[in-house]
């Protein structure tokens, strides 16, 4: 038995247990265990979001929002690749792509080569290129296979990509909690770091390679098109009212999560696509989050000119 | 750390020797000669592209020397050995990146980290990091987001950052820059009063001409090569310092000298 499915049997009736608590017609299905392939992409979308979530909150202060996005089409062309090859499992080749991308991104960005973003931008149209150049010159289309890559698919997560999803997210959380500190010390000013003897280039490295995994996992979930949501979304709105790096992580989790449900909600019971719900769901408390804060700002700001 | 000193000559906490540094092919700065001793307030002035952050830059080690050897406390720079005893307070550490919601207090603990104590708490942090807030005296606004600091306050949070490693040496990059005359005055007292309290040797860079002048002990000058090295008391006049140049001064018609401070800008 993998890892993942270790998880499902500990998580799976925690699920079930609230599933009669919550709103909906279609939604508790989610949660209840009839249908075991719908618990199995719960698990999974829970545990990408926590962990994107986290990587999220240092990508946005790396100005590197757009990675996830750049990387989820490198691993459209390393999944075009591996097709083509005629590989049993395609991710495997995005997986490969995908760190490799990471890694030169990041090299491209710390030695001033290039800007984070341009250097994203010619990685994402490239190899996206390249994808479809394959694809085509083989003789094989757009298949609903690949789709399903470009816009993801909840459903399709069964047993062994329940298993490959979670070793992603174990690994990546480990590093994660183990580089936490420096990685931050890194990120908020590399040239401090590296005078205080920190190791700059290996924690960067260590966080392109955890970054491209768990964008190959969202890859699988959500698709391509919608991996920056859960990576970028749930951390800018939290940087807009957060007081400290801690709430900022706390809240990213909050907005994350709620995100998830919310979206999967909506998508159960009005019958649309559950990654395009969740991200829909993600840009929405943005916008209220802001608006509202403006409005209080404004507020305030008239109240000090009248007082 | 005891025997590090012991093996380092004495009390020279830097000496670099015919240090030359180019970039991209282009000498930078050449046959630079320079020690600081222990308790020094050393400032360094020069105009823009005189090759001022270079020289710190190779001092620390980020830059590459094409000749000549720089020794701090005895030691090649970027060695183990030199763990938290170098203070690094960056011109581009007061413009922390925009998107990053972080307390005073959070951002003075990230430098307590090294390379040896790189992933959990040590016992000692708590109290280096009070001591390091209360040095700069942001004790009032410890919890509070780095952001919403004024910029004089903003470089307080830096100096505590390099501060909290314990390093008796710091470095500091143009720490006057976008803040206010009050703030800066009471920065340079703050510096003034590691210098001399806390025993801590300071090299900093500034544009500011009569403001490091008024503070540190020593000055030097810096136009690819060092032009004038001495007390602060014995550093030239503004026109003067167009001899160091090897340019004819400007003088406006009322013997103003604004060209010149201007070029120090």
């Amino acid at each position: 038995m993998g890892i993942g499915m270790i998880i499902f049997d500990i998580v799976a009736p925690m699920l079930e247990f609230i599933s009669p608590l919550l709103p909906g017609e279609f939604f508790p299905y989610y949660f209840n265990g009839k249908i075991e392939m719908l618990q199995r992409s719960l698990i999974a979308l829970i545990m990408v979001t926590i962990v994107a979530g986290f990587l999220g909150v240092f990508l946005l202060i790396q100005n590197l929002a757009l990675i996830g996005d750049g990387l989820a089409h490198v691993s459209f062309g390393g999944v075009a690749v591996g097709i083509v090859l005629g590989a049993t499992s395609p991710l495997d080749y995005a997986l490969v792509f995908s760190i490799m991308a990471a890694i030169i991104i990041h090299e491209l960005q710390s030695r001033e080569i290039l800007t984070g973003d341009a250097s994203i931008a010619i990685f994402l149209t490239g190899m996206l290129a390249l994808g479809l150049v394959i694809l085509r010159v083989s003789g094989g289309g757009i298949t609903s296979d690949i789709h399903s890559y470009l816009f993801g698919n909840l459903l399709l997560v069964d047993e062994n990509s329940l298993d490959r999803i979670t070793f992603y997210c174990l690994i990546s959380f480990g590093v994660l909690i183990v580089i936490f500190r420096p990685l931050l010390a890194c990120t908020v000013d590399p040239l401090a770091a590296r005078v205080q003897g920190l190791p700059v280039r290996a924690i960067g490295l260590l966080f392109s390679i955890i970054t491209a995994m768990m964008v190959v996992s969202m890859v699988k979930l959500v698709g391509a098109l919608l991996v920056t949501a859960l990576l970028v979304t749930p951390a800018a709105t939290a940087q807009l009212i957060g007081r400290s790096f801690r709430s900022c992580l706390i809240l990213t989790q909050i907005f994350g999560l709620t995100a998830v449900f919310g979206g999967l909600y909506l998508s159960a019971e009005l019958n649309a696509g559950g990654g395009s719900m969740i991200a829909l769901f993600a840009a929405t408390m943005f916008a209220i989050v802001a608006i509202v804060q403006q409005i209080i700002n404004f507020t305030i700001r008239s109240k000090d000119n009248i007082g | 750390m005891q025997s590090i000193t012991i093996n380092a000559p004495a009390t020279n906490v830097l000496d670099i020797q015919n240090l030359s540094v180019s970039r991209s092919g282009k000498v930078i700065i050449r046959d630079i000669n320079l020690s600081i001793k222990k308790g020094e307030f050393v400032g360094l002035v020069g105009p823009n592209g005189s090759g001022k952050t270079t020289l710190i830059l190779a001092t620390l080690g980020i830059l590459k020397a094409q000749s000549g050897s720089v020794s701090i406390y005895g030691q090649r720079p970027m060695t183990s050995g030199l763990n938290g005893k170098i203070g690094w307070v960056s011109q581009a550490a007061a413009n922390l990146p925009k998107e990053i919601r972080l307390t005073v207090r959070e951002l003075v603990r990230l430098g307590t980290l090294n390379s040896r104590n790189l992933f959990w708490r040590n016992r000692s942090g708590k109290e280096s990091i009070d001591k390091a807030i209360k040095m700069v005296g942001l004790e009032d606004v410890q919890h509070t987001d780095i952001a919403r600091l004024s910029g004089g306050q903003r470089q307080r949070a830096v100096i505590a950052r390099a501060l909290a490693s314990n390093a008796d040496f710091i470095l500091l990059d143009e720490p006057l820059v976008g803040i206010d005359r009050d703030s800066r005055n009471s920065l340079l007292r703050l510096l003034d009063l590691l210098c001399h309290n806390e025993g801590k040797t300071i090299f900093m860079i500034s544009h500011d001409l009569t403001a490091i002048r008024q503070t540190a002990h020593r000055m030097i000058y810096l136009e690819e090569s060092i032009r004038f090295d001495g007390p602060s008391e014995d550093f030239p006049d503004l026109d003067k310092l167009a001899d160091l140049r090897g340019i004819e001064p400007v003088h406006n018609q009322d013997g103003t000298h604004h060209d010149h401070s201007k070029e120090e800008e």
